[in-house]
Protein backbone atom coordinates (compact mmCIF):
# COMPACT_ATOMS: atom_id res chain seq x y z
CA UNK A 1 0.00 0.00 0.00
CA UNK A 2 2.91 2.35 -0.51
CA UNK A 3 2.50 3.14 -4.19
CA UNK A 4 0.00 5.56 -5.63
CA UNK A 5 -1.41 2.89 -7.90
CA UNK A 6 -2.25 0.60 -5.00
CA UNK A 7 -4.37 3.36 -3.39
CA UNK A 8 -6.51 3.90 -6.48
CA UNK A 9 -10.18 3.48 -5.74
CA UNK A 10 -12.94 2.22 -7.97
CA UNK A 11 -15.41 5.10 -8.37
CA UNK A 12 -18.31 2.69 -9.01
CA UNK A 13 -17.62 0.77 -5.83
CA UNK A 14 -17.42 4.02 -3.88
CA UNK A 15 -20.64 5.30 -5.44
CA UNK A 16 -22.34 2.06 -4.36
CA UNK A 17 -21.42 2.49 -0.69
CA UNK A 18 -24.15 3.76 1.57
CA UNK A 19 -21.90 5.95 3.72
CA UNK A 20 -18.74 7.64 2.41
CA UNK A 21 -18.08 9.83 5.43
CA UNK A 22 -14.63 9.37 7.01
CA UNK A 23 -14.35 6.87 9.83
CA UNK A 24 -12.14 8.63 12.35
CA UNK A 25 -8.66 7.20 12.92
CA UNK A 26 -7.98 6.09 16.44
CA UNK A 27 -5.82 8.69 18.11
CA UNK A 28 -3.73 6.68 20.53
CA UNK A 29 -2.01 9.74 22.05
CA UNK A 30 -5.29 11.50 22.82
CA UNK A 31 -6.80 8.37 24.34
CA UNK A 32 -3.77 7.87 26.56
CA UNK A 33 -3.91 11.52 27.66
CA UNK A 34 -7.62 11.15 28.49
CA UNK A 35 -6.86 8.19 30.75
CA UNK A 36 -4.01 9.97 32.55
CA UNK A 37 -6.02 13.15 33.13
CA UNK A 38 -9.06 11.21 34.30
CA UNK A 39 -6.92 9.29 36.81
CA UNK A 40 -5.40 12.53 38.14
CA UNK A 41 -8.82 14.15 38.51
CA UNK A 42 -10.21 11.15 40.37
CA UNK A 43 -7.15 11.08 42.63
CA UNK A 44 -7.54 14.77 43.40
CA UNK A 45 -11.25 14.49 44.19
CA UNK A 46 -10.68 11.43 46.41
CA UNK A 47 -7.90 13.25 48.22
CA UNK A 48 -10.13 16.31 48.72
CA UNK A 49 -12.86 14.14 50.24
CA UNK A 50 -10.76 11.68 52.20
CA UNK A 51 -8.05 13.94 53.66
CA UNK A 52 -9.51 15.24 56.94
CA UNK A 53 -6.99 18.11 57.01
CA UNK A 54 -9.08 19.97 54.43
CA UNK A 55 -11.55 20.44 57.22
CA UNK A 56 -14.64 20.85 55.00
CA UNK A 57 -17.05 21.28 57.91
CA UNK A 58 -14.98 24.27 59.07
CA UNK A 59 -14.94 25.64 55.50
CA UNK A 60 -18.72 25.37 55.40
CA UNK A 61 -19.09 27.01 58.79
CA UNK A 62 -16.93 30.06 57.92
CA UNK A 63 -17.90 30.50 54.25
CA UNK A 64 -20.73 32.85 55.21
CA UNK A 65 -19.31 34.01 58.53
CA UNK A 66 -20.09 37.70 59.18
CA UNK A 67 -16.41 38.63 59.44
CA UNK A 68 -15.66 36.87 56.17
CA UNK A 69 -18.57 38.57 54.42
CA UNK A 70 -17.37 41.93 55.71
CA UNK A 71 -13.92 41.06 54.33
CA UNK A 72 -15.48 40.26 50.94
CA UNK A 73 -17.16 43.66 50.97
CA UNK A 74 -13.88 45.42 51.82
CA UNK A 75 -12.12 43.54 49.01
CA UNK A 76 -14.82 44.59 46.54
CA UNK A 77 -14.68 48.20 47.73
CA UNK A 78 -10.89 48.27 47.43
CA UNK A 79 -11.14 46.83 43.91
CA UNK A 80 -13.77 49.32 42.76
CA UNK A 81 -12.11 52.42 44.24
CA UNK A 82 -8.63 51.44 43.11
CA UNK A 83 -9.87 50.68 39.58
CA UNK A 84 -11.76 53.97 39.36
CA UNK A 85 -8.62 55.89 40.38
CA UNK A 86 -6.56 53.77 38.02
CA UNK A 87 -8.90 54.24 35.08
CA UNK A 88 -9.44 58.00 35.43
CA UNK A 89 -5.79 58.75 36.12
CA UNK A 90 -4.79 56.25 33.44
CA UNK A 91 -6.85 58.04 30.76
CA UNK A 92 -5.37 61.38 31.86
CA UNK A 93 -1.83 59.97 31.71
CA UNK A 94 -2.46 58.39 28.30
CA UNK A 95 -3.74 61.68 26.90
CA UNK A 96 -0.81 63.57 28.46
CA UNK A 97 1.62 61.17 26.84
CA UNK A 98 0.31 62.39 23.46
CA UNK A 99 0.32 66.03 24.55
CA UNK A 100 2.07 68.76 22.57
CA UNK A 101 3.72 69.92 25.79
CA UNK A 102 7.03 68.16 26.22
CA UNK A 103 6.95 68.71 29.97
CA UNK A 104 3.53 67.04 30.26
CA UNK A 105 4.73 64.10 28.16
CA UNK A 106 7.84 63.80 30.32
CA UNK A 107 5.85 63.97 33.56
CA UNK A 108 3.45 61.26 32.39
CA UNK A 109 6.34 59.10 31.24
CA UNK A 110 8.12 59.52 34.60
CA UNK A 111 4.98 58.66 36.54
CA UNK A 112 4.56 55.44 34.60
CA UNK A 113 8.28 54.69 34.92
CA UNK A 114 8.18 55.09 38.71
CA UNK A 115 4.91 53.34 39.52
CA UNK A 116 5.51 50.43 37.16
CA UNK A 117 9.09 50.10 38.26
CA UNK A 118 8.51 49.51 41.99
CA UNK A 119 6.56 46.63 43.55
CA UNK A 120 2.96 47.38 44.48
CA UNK A 121 3.62 45.83 47.89
CA UNK A 122 6.29 48.48 48.52
CA UNK A 123 3.97 51.24 47.32
CA UNK A 124 1.16 50.11 49.61
CA UNK A 125 3.59 49.99 52.54
CA UNK A 126 4.74 53.51 51.65
CA UNK A 127 1.19 54.81 51.83
CA UNK A 128 0.63 52.91 55.05
CA UNK A 129 3.60 54.71 56.55
CA UNK A 130 2.81 58.02 54.81
CA UNK A 131 2.44 59.69 58.18
CA UNK A 132 6.13 59.26 58.91
CA UNK A 133 7.07 60.80 55.55
CA UNK A 134 4.54 63.66 55.72
CA UNK A 135 3.33 63.98 59.35
CA UNK A 136 0.94 66.72 58.29
CA UNK A 137 -0.79 67.37 54.97
CA UNK A 138 -2.18 70.71 53.87
CA UNK A 139 -1.90 73.65 51.54
CA UNK A 140 1.29 75.70 51.54
CA UNK A 141 4.91 75.51 50.42
CA UNK A 142 7.24 72.50 50.28
CA UNK A 143 9.26 71.98 53.46
CA UNK A 144 6.38 72.15 55.90
CA UNK A 145 5.33 75.80 55.55
CA UNK A 146 1.55 75.34 55.73
CA UNK A 147 -1.30 77.79 55.50
CA UNK A 148 -3.72 75.12 56.64
CA UNK A 149 -2.83 71.56 57.57
CA UNK A 150 -4.19 68.40 59.10
CA UNK A 151 -2.78 65.36 60.82
CA UNK A 152 -1.96 62.84 58.08
CA UNK A 153 -3.24 59.84 60.01
CA UNK A 154 -6.60 61.59 60.39
CA UNK A 155 -6.94 62.60 56.71
CA UNK A 156 -5.56 59.42 55.18
CA UNK A 157 -6.99 56.53 57.19
CA UNK A 158 -5.47 53.13 56.56
CA UNK A 159 -8.24 52.16 54.11
CA UNK A 160 -7.58 55.28 52.01
CA UNK A 161 -3.87 54.50 52.10
CA UNK A 162 -4.63 51.07 50.69
CA UNK A 163 -6.86 52.51 47.94
CA UNK A 164 -4.21 55.09 47.02
CA UNK A 165 -1.43 52.53 46.96
CA UNK A 166 -3.38 50.20 44.69
CA UNK A 167 -4.99 52.90 42.54
CA UNK A 168 -1.90 54.96 41.80
CA UNK A 169 -0.03 51.80 40.85
CA UNK A 170 -2.90 50.68 38.64
CA UNK A 171 -2.98 54.04 36.83
CA UNK A 172 0.50 53.40 35.44
CA UNK A 173 -0.58 50.13 33.82
CA UNK A 174 -3.92 51.55 32.73
CA UNK A 175 -2.20 54.49 31.02
CA UNK A 176 -0.33 52.13 28.72
CA UNK A 177 -3.47 50.12 27.97
CA UNK A 178 -5.46 53.26 27.17
CA UNK A 179 -2.63 54.68 25.07
CA UNK A 180 -2.56 51.50 23.00
CA UNK A 181 -6.32 51.82 22.50
CA UNK A 182 -6.06 55.45 21.41
CA UNK A 183 -3.32 54.57 18.92
CA UNK A 184 -5.45 51.78 17.47
CA UNK A 185 -8.06 54.22 16.12
CA UNK A 186 -7.16 55.19 12.53
CA UNK A 187 -6.10 58.83 12.03
CA UNK A 188 -8.84 59.27 9.41
CA UNK A 189 -11.34 59.24 12.28
CA UNK A 190 -9.70 62.27 13.87
CA UNK A 191 -9.54 64.03 10.52
CA UNK A 192 -13.21 63.37 9.80
CA UNK A 193 -14.15 64.72 13.24
CA UNK A 194 -11.96 67.79 12.76
CA UNK A 195 -13.44 68.62 9.36
CA UNK A 196 -16.90 68.48 10.93
CA UNK A 197 -15.78 71.18 13.36
CA UNK A 198 -15.43 68.99 16.46
CA UNK A 199 -12.86 70.25 18.96
CA UNK A 200 -10.08 68.25 20.58
CA UNK A 201 -12.10 67.18 23.63
CA UNK A 202 -15.25 66.37 21.63
CA UNK A 203 -13.27 64.31 19.13
CA UNK A 204 -11.73 62.35 21.99
CA UNK A 205 -15.01 61.84 23.81
CA UNK A 206 -17.40 61.01 20.98
CA UNK A 207 -15.15 59.54 18.29
CA UNK A 208 -11.82 58.24 19.59
CA UNK A 209 -12.49 56.91 23.10
CA UNK A 210 -15.63 54.89 22.20
CA UNK A 211 -13.65 53.12 19.48
CA UNK A 212 -10.60 52.74 21.66
CA UNK A 213 -12.83 51.06 24.29
CA UNK A 214 -13.18 48.00 22.08
CA UNK A 215 -9.43 47.49 22.26
CA UNK A 216 -9.13 48.62 25.88
CA UNK A 217 -11.89 46.52 27.50
CA UNK A 218 -10.33 43.04 27.28
CA UNK A 219 -7.07 44.08 29.00
CA UNK A 220 -9.02 46.20 31.53
CA UNK A 221 -11.05 43.11 32.36
CA UNK A 222 -7.77 41.35 33.02
CA UNK A 223 -6.65 44.23 35.22
CA UNK A 224 -9.89 44.16 37.27
CA UNK A 225 -9.50 40.45 37.88
CA UNK A 226 -5.86 40.85 38.72
CA UNK A 227 -6.70 43.82 41.00
CA UNK A 228 -9.32 41.81 42.88
CA UNK A 229 -6.58 39.41 43.91
CA UNK A 230 -3.88 42.05 44.26
CA UNK A 231 -5.96 43.82 46.94
CA UNK A 232 -4.84 41.04 49.27
CA UNK A 233 -1.45 42.79 49.66
CA UNK A 234 -3.18 45.41 51.87
CA UNK A 235 -2.93 42.74 54.56
CA UNK A 236 0.54 44.14 55.27
CA UNK A 237 -0.84 47.49 56.45
CA UNK A 238 -3.59 45.86 58.48
CA UNK A 239 -6.70 46.35 56.37
CA UNK A 240 -9.31 43.66 57.10
CA UNK A 241 -10.08 42.60 53.53
CA UNK A 242 -11.10 39.07 52.59
CA UNK A 243 -7.63 37.63 53.20
CA UNK A 244 -7.18 39.83 56.28
CA UNK A 245 -10.39 38.58 57.87
CA UNK A 246 -9.61 34.90 57.34
CA UNK A 247 -6.09 35.33 58.75
CA UNK A 248 -7.62 36.94 61.81
CA UNK A 249 -9.91 33.95 62.22
CA UNK A 250 -7.19 31.34 61.81
CA UNK A 251 -4.95 33.25 64.19
CA UNK A 252 -7.57 32.32 66.80
CA UNK A 253 -8.57 28.78 65.77
CA UNK A 254 -5.42 27.56 63.88
CA UNK A 255 -7.51 26.16 60.98
CA UNK A 256 -5.29 27.85 58.36
CA UNK A 257 -6.00 25.51 55.43
CA UNK A 258 -9.77 25.58 55.84
CA UNK A 259 -9.87 29.34 56.08
CA UNK A 260 -7.53 29.86 53.15
CA UNK A 261 -9.93 27.61 51.22
CA UNK A 262 -12.77 29.91 52.29
CA UNK A 263 -10.87 32.89 50.90
CA UNK A 264 -10.01 31.01 47.69
CA UNK A 265 -13.64 30.03 47.11
CA UNK A 266 -14.68 33.67 47.43
CA UNK A 267 -11.90 34.95 45.16
CA UNK A 268 -12.84 32.33 42.56
CA UNK A 269 -16.54 33.15 42.78
CA UNK A 270 -15.87 36.87 42.34
CA UNK A 271 -13.46 36.47 39.42
CA UNK A 272 -16.01 34.17 37.73
CA UNK A 273 -18.62 36.91 38.03
CA UNK A 274 -16.19 39.49 36.68
CA UNK A 275 -15.31 37.28 33.72
CA UNK A 276 -18.99 37.12 32.84
CA UNK A 277 -19.35 40.90 33.19
CA UNK A 278 -16.34 41.40 30.95
CA UNK A 279 -17.82 39.38 28.10
CA UNK A 280 -21.05 41.39 28.36
CA UNK A 281 -19.12 44.68 28.15
CA UNK A 282 -17.10 43.48 25.18
CA UNK A 283 -20.28 42.80 23.28
CA UNK A 284 -21.60 46.26 24.16
CA UNK A 285 -18.53 48.09 22.82
CA UNK A 286 -18.22 45.87 19.76
CA UNK A 287 -21.25 47.65 18.24
CA UNK A 288 -20.92 48.23 14.52
CA UNK A 289 -17.72 46.21 14.42
CA UNK A 290 -18.54 42.60 15.21
CA UNK A 291 -20.02 40.70 12.28
CA UNK A 292 -22.10 38.45 14.53
CA UNK A 293 -23.76 41.45 16.10
CA UNK A 294 -24.55 42.89 12.67
CA UNK A 295 -26.29 39.74 11.56
CA UNK A 296 -28.51 39.76 14.60
CA UNK A 297 -29.43 43.43 14.22
CA UNK B 1 -3.23 102.55 10.73
CA UNK B 2 -6.72 102.19 9.19
CA UNK B 3 -7.76 98.67 8.20
CA UNK B 4 -7.77 98.29 4.41
CA UNK B 5 -11.31 98.03 3.07
CA UNK B 6 -12.44 94.41 2.92
CA UNK B 7 -14.09 93.11 -0.19
CA UNK B 8 -17.81 92.76 0.51
CA UNK B 9 -18.05 89.48 -1.35
CA UNK B 10 -14.69 87.71 -1.43
CA UNK B 11 -14.22 84.59 -3.59
CA UNK B 12 -15.03 81.40 -1.71
CA UNK B 13 -11.44 80.18 -2.06
CA UNK B 14 -8.35 82.20 -2.79
CA UNK B 15 -4.99 80.41 -2.86
CA UNK B 16 -1.77 82.42 -3.24
CA UNK B 17 1.76 81.11 -3.66
CA UNK B 18 1.00 77.96 -1.66
CA UNK B 19 4.06 75.88 -0.74
CA UNK B 20 4.12 72.67 1.27
CA UNK B 21 6.90 70.17 1.88
CA UNK B 22 6.94 66.81 3.57
CA UNK B 23 10.53 66.29 4.65
CA UNK B 24 12.76 66.85 1.60
CA UNK B 25 9.87 66.56 -0.87
CA UNK B 26 8.22 69.81 -1.93
CA UNK B 27 4.70 68.62 -2.73
CA UNK B 28 3.27 72.06 -3.52
CA UNK B 29 5.65 74.49 -5.22
CA UNK B 30 3.60 77.68 -5.47
CA UNK B 31 -0.09 77.27 -6.23
CA UNK B 32 -2.27 80.26 -7.21
CA UNK B 33 -5.96 79.59 -7.66
CA UNK B 34 -9.17 81.54 -7.13
CA UNK B 35 -12.54 79.81 -7.01
CA UNK B 36 -15.86 81.59 -7.15
CA UNK B 37 -19.14 80.66 -5.50
CA UNK B 38 -21.09 77.94 -7.30
CA UNK B 39 -18.08 76.66 -9.21
CA UNK B 40 -17.38 72.95 -9.51
CA UNK B 41 -13.62 72.57 -9.87
CA UNK B 42 -12.04 69.21 -10.65
CA UNK B 43 -8.39 68.80 -9.70
CA UNK B 44 -6.66 66.38 -12.05
CA UNK B 45 -3.17 65.00 -12.07
CA UNK B 46 -1.04 61.93 -11.43
CA UNK B 47 -0.68 60.61 -7.90
CA UNK B 48 1.97 62.62 -6.10
CA UNK B 49 1.18 65.75 -8.10
CA UNK B 50 -0.09 67.51 -4.95
CA UNK B 51 -3.88 67.48 -5.55
CA UNK B 52 -4.83 65.98 -2.19
CA UNK B 53 -2.32 68.09 -0.27
CA UNK B 54 -3.75 71.22 -1.84
CA UNK B 55 -7.26 70.14 -0.88
CA UNK B 56 -6.13 69.40 2.69
CA UNK B 57 -4.53 72.85 2.93
CA UNK B 58 -7.90 74.45 2.17
CA UNK B 59 -9.45 73.21 5.43
CA UNK B 60 -6.19 73.42 7.36
CA UNK B 61 -5.66 69.68 7.78
CA UNK B 62 -2.21 70.60 6.48
CA UNK B 63 -0.52 73.89 7.30
CA UNK B 64 1.16 75.78 4.45
CA UNK B 65 4.91 76.34 4.66
CA UNK B 66 4.56 79.53 2.61
CA UNK B 67 1.71 81.43 1.01
CA UNK B 68 -1.88 81.23 2.22
CA UNK B 69 -5.38 79.99 1.61
CA UNK B 70 -8.39 82.22 2.24
CA UNK B 71 -11.81 80.61 2.54
CA UNK B 72 -14.65 83.12 2.35
CA UNK B 73 -12.03 85.80 3.02
CA UNK B 74 -10.72 84.10 6.17
CA UNK B 75 -7.60 82.18 7.07
CA UNK B 76 -8.91 78.90 8.50
CA UNK B 77 -5.99 78.42 10.89
CA UNK B 78 -4.86 81.96 11.62
CA UNK B 79 -5.66 85.56 12.47
CA UNK B 80 -3.83 88.64 11.20
CA UNK B 81 -2.67 90.91 14.01
CA UNK B 82 0.15 93.47 14.17
CA UNK B 83 1.40 92.52 10.75
CA UNK B 84 1.83 88.84 11.57
CA UNK B 85 -0.34 85.76 11.13
CA UNK B 86 -1.07 84.29 14.57
CA UNK B 87 -2.26 80.73 15.08
CA UNK B 88 -6.01 80.78 15.66
CA UNK B 89 -7.57 79.29 18.80
CA UNK B 90 -8.72 75.67 18.33
CA UNK B 91 -12.34 76.75 18.79
CA UNK B 92 -11.97 79.33 16.00
CA UNK B 93 -10.39 76.74 13.69
CA UNK B 94 -13.17 74.28 14.48
CA UNK B 95 -15.85 76.91 13.81
CA UNK B 96 -14.34 77.87 10.44
CA UNK B 97 -13.79 74.25 9.44
CA UNK B 98 -17.39 73.41 10.17
CA UNK B 99 -18.33 75.63 7.18
CA UNK B 100 -16.20 73.44 4.88
CA UNK B 101 -17.49 69.94 4.22
CA UNK B 102 -15.02 67.20 3.37
CA UNK B 103 -15.49 63.75 1.89
CA UNK B 104 -12.60 61.30 2.10
CA UNK B 105 -11.44 58.50 -0.15
CA UNK B 106 -11.83 56.03 2.75
CA UNK B 107 -15.22 57.48 3.86
CA UNK B 108 -14.05 57.74 7.50
CA UNK B 109 -17.54 57.18 8.88
CA UNK B 110 -17.62 56.59 12.62
CA UNK B 111 -18.04 52.80 12.80
CA UNK B 112 -19.44 52.74 16.35
CA UNK B 113 -22.41 54.97 15.49
CA UNK B 114 -25.50 54.37 13.40
CA UNK B 115 -25.89 56.24 10.12
CA UNK B 116 -28.27 58.70 11.81
CA UNK B 117 -25.82 59.34 14.67
CA UNK B 118 -23.00 59.87 12.17
CA UNK B 119 -25.03 62.57 10.43
CA UNK B 120 -26.33 64.28 13.60
CA UNK B 121 -23.13 64.21 15.69
CA UNK B 122 -21.69 67.52 14.49
CA UNK B 123 -24.98 69.48 14.29
CA UNK B 124 -25.80 68.41 17.88
CA UNK B 125 -22.33 68.78 19.41
CA UNK B 126 -20.91 71.68 17.41
CA UNK B 127 -23.90 73.73 16.28
CA UNK B 128 -25.97 72.87 19.38
CA UNK B 129 -29.01 72.01 17.27
CA UNK B 130 -31.68 70.15 19.26
CA UNK B 131 -31.56 66.39 18.80
CA UNK B 132 -35.05 66.12 17.30
CA UNK B 133 -34.44 68.93 14.81
CA UNK B 134 -31.03 67.48 13.89
CA UNK B 135 -32.57 64.06 13.29
CA UNK B 136 -35.33 65.50 11.11
CA UNK B 137 -32.74 67.37 9.05
CA UNK B 138 -30.58 64.24 8.86
CA UNK B 139 -33.47 62.15 7.56
CA UNK B 140 -34.10 64.73 4.84
CA UNK B 141 -30.43 64.56 3.84
CA UNK B 142 -30.43 60.76 3.86
CA UNK B 143 -33.45 60.83 1.58
CA UNK B 144 -31.55 63.18 -0.71
CA UNK B 145 -28.71 60.66 -1.03
CA UNK B 146 -31.21 57.81 -1.38
CA UNK B 147 -30.55 56.13 1.98
CA UNK B 148 -33.54 56.94 4.18
CA UNK B 149 -34.02 53.21 4.81
CA UNK B 150 -30.52 52.89 6.29
CA UNK B 151 -30.79 55.47 9.09
CA UNK B 152 -30.43 52.86 11.84
CA UNK B 153 -27.77 50.71 10.16
CA UNK B 154 -24.13 50.77 11.17
CA UNK B 155 -21.54 51.75 8.53
CA UNK B 156 -20.13 48.20 8.52
CA UNK B 157 -23.47 46.93 7.21
CA UNK B 158 -23.39 49.19 4.15
CA UNK B 159 -21.66 48.86 0.78
CA UNK B 160 -18.83 51.25 -0.03
CA UNK B 161 -21.08 53.32 -2.27
CA UNK B 162 -23.70 53.62 0.46
CA UNK B 163 -21.04 54.56 3.02
CA UNK B 164 -19.74 57.32 0.77
CA UNK B 165 -23.25 58.68 0.29
CA UNK B 166 -23.68 58.74 4.08
CA UNK B 167 -20.36 60.58 4.32
CA UNK B 168 -21.69 63.19 1.89
CA UNK B 169 -24.89 63.56 3.93
CA UNK B 170 -22.79 63.88 7.12
CA UNK B 171 -20.77 66.71 5.58
CA UNK B 172 -23.90 68.45 4.25
CA UNK B 173 -25.49 68.34 7.72
CA UNK B 174 -23.25 71.23 8.78
CA UNK B 175 -24.67 73.31 5.90
CA UNK B 176 -21.23 74.01 4.45
CA UNK B 177 -20.55 76.84 2.03
CA UNK B 178 -17.97 74.68 0.28
CA UNK B 179 -17.52 70.93 -0.24
CA UNK B 180 -14.15 69.23 -0.71
CA UNK B 181 -13.99 65.73 -2.21
CA UNK B 182 -10.72 63.80 -1.95
CA UNK B 183 -10.93 61.00 -4.54
CA UNK B 184 -14.45 60.07 -3.37
CA UNK B 185 -14.82 57.09 -5.71
CA UNK B 186 -11.27 55.69 -5.77
CA UNK B 187 -11.91 53.12 -3.03
CA UNK B 188 -15.13 51.84 -4.59
CA UNK B 189 -15.86 48.77 -6.69
CA UNK B 190 -16.53 49.91 -10.28
CA UNK B 191 -20.26 49.13 -10.14
CA UNK B 192 -20.70 51.40 -7.08
CA UNK B 193 -19.00 54.49 -8.54
CA UNK B 194 -22.10 55.65 -10.44
CA UNK B 195 -24.38 56.03 -7.41
CA UNK B 196 -21.86 58.32 -5.67
CA UNK B 197 -21.26 60.40 -8.79
CA UNK B 198 -25.05 60.77 -9.22
CA UNK B 199 -25.33 62.27 -5.73
CA UNK B 200 -22.43 64.61 -6.49
CA UNK B 201 -24.02 65.64 -9.77
CA UNK B 202 -27.27 66.52 -7.97
CA UNK B 203 -25.29 68.48 -5.42
CA UNK B 204 -23.54 70.45 -8.16
CA UNK B 205 -26.88 71.14 -9.85
CA UNK B 206 -28.20 72.54 -6.55
CA UNK B 207 -25.52 75.24 -6.75
CA UNK B 208 -23.02 73.89 -4.16
CA UNK B 209 -19.43 75.05 -4.58
CA UNK B 210 -17.33 71.90 -4.95
CA UNK B 211 -13.63 71.12 -5.28
CA UNK B 212 -13.16 67.54 -6.39
CA UNK B 213 -9.93 65.58 -6.62
CA UNK B 214 -10.83 62.79 -9.02
CA UNK B 215 -9.75 60.42 -11.76
CA UNK B 216 -13.31 60.21 -13.13
CA UNK B 217 -12.81 62.03 -16.44
CA UNK B 218 -16.45 61.60 -17.43
CA UNK B 219 -17.58 63.38 -14.28
CA UNK B 220 -15.01 66.14 -14.76
CA UNK B 221 -16.08 66.65 -18.36
CA UNK B 222 -19.83 66.66 -17.70
CA UNK B 223 -20.18 68.29 -14.30
CA UNK B 224 -17.15 70.50 -13.64
CA UNK B 225 -17.21 74.17 -14.53
CA UNK B 226 -13.42 74.18 -14.54
CA UNK B 227 -10.70 71.56 -14.74
CA UNK B 228 -7.34 72.22 -13.12
CA UNK B 229 -4.38 70.03 -14.00
CA UNK B 230 -1.54 69.74 -11.50
CA UNK B 231 1.90 68.32 -12.10
CA UNK B 232 4.83 68.28 -9.68
CA UNK B 233 3.14 70.67 -7.26
CA UNK B 234 2.26 73.30 -9.87
CA UNK B 235 -0.85 74.12 -11.87
CA UNK B 236 0.20 73.54 -15.48
CA UNK B 237 -3.12 74.00 -17.19
CA UNK B 238 -6.66 75.04 -16.35
CA UNK B 239 -9.86 76.02 -18.07
CA UNK B 240 -13.21 74.64 -19.19
CA UNK B 241 -13.10 70.83 -18.90
CA UNK B 242 -13.83 70.23 -22.57
CA UNK B 243 -10.71 72.25 -23.36
CA UNK B 244 -8.36 70.83 -20.67
CA UNK B 245 -9.53 67.24 -21.17
CA UNK B 246 -10.58 67.45 -24.81
CA UNK B 247 -7.83 69.61 -26.27
CA UNK B 248 -4.96 69.93 -23.79
CA UNK B 249 -2.18 72.30 -24.76
CA UNK B 250 0.49 71.11 -22.32
CA UNK B 251 2.62 68.01 -22.93
CA UNK B 252 2.26 66.82 -19.33
CA UNK B 253 -1.52 67.06 -19.52
CA UNK B 254 -1.55 65.11 -22.77
CA UNK B 255 0.72 62.41 -21.37
CA UNK B 256 -1.47 62.06 -18.25
CA UNK B 257 -4.74 61.96 -20.19
CA UNK B 258 -3.34 59.38 -22.60
CA UNK B 259 -2.88 57.08 -19.60
CA UNK B 260 -6.25 57.57 -17.91
CA UNK B 261 -8.64 57.95 -20.83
Amino acid sequence: MTTGAAMRVDAEQLAGMADTRLVRRRRIGATLLNVVVALLVVAAVVELVVNPNFDWPIVARYLFDTNVLEGVLVTLELTVYAMVIGLVLGVVLAVLRQSRSGLARGAAWSYIWFFRGTPVLVQVLFWGFAASLFPRVGIGLPGGLFLVSWDTNAVVPIFAAAVLGLGLNEAAYMAEIVRGGLLSVPSGQTEAARTLGLGHAETLRFVILPQAMRVIIPPIGNQVISMLKMTSVVLVIGVADLLGSVTEIYARNYRQIALLLVASIWYLALTTLLTYGQSRLERRFGRGISRLEDDRA
Amino acid sequence: MPEPALRADPPIVEIRDLHKSFGPIEVLQGIDLTIGRGEVVCLLGASGSGKSTMLRCINHLEQPDRGFVLVDGMLVGGNVRDGRVHEAAPTEVAERRSRIGMVFQQFNLFPHMTVLDNVTLAPVRVKRVGRAAAQAAARTLLERVGLSAKADAYPGQLSGGQQQRVAIARALAMEPALMLFDEPTSALDPELVGEVLDVMRDLAASGMTMIVVTHEMGFARNVATRAVFLDDGLIVEQGPPEQVIGAPTHDRTRAFLAKVL
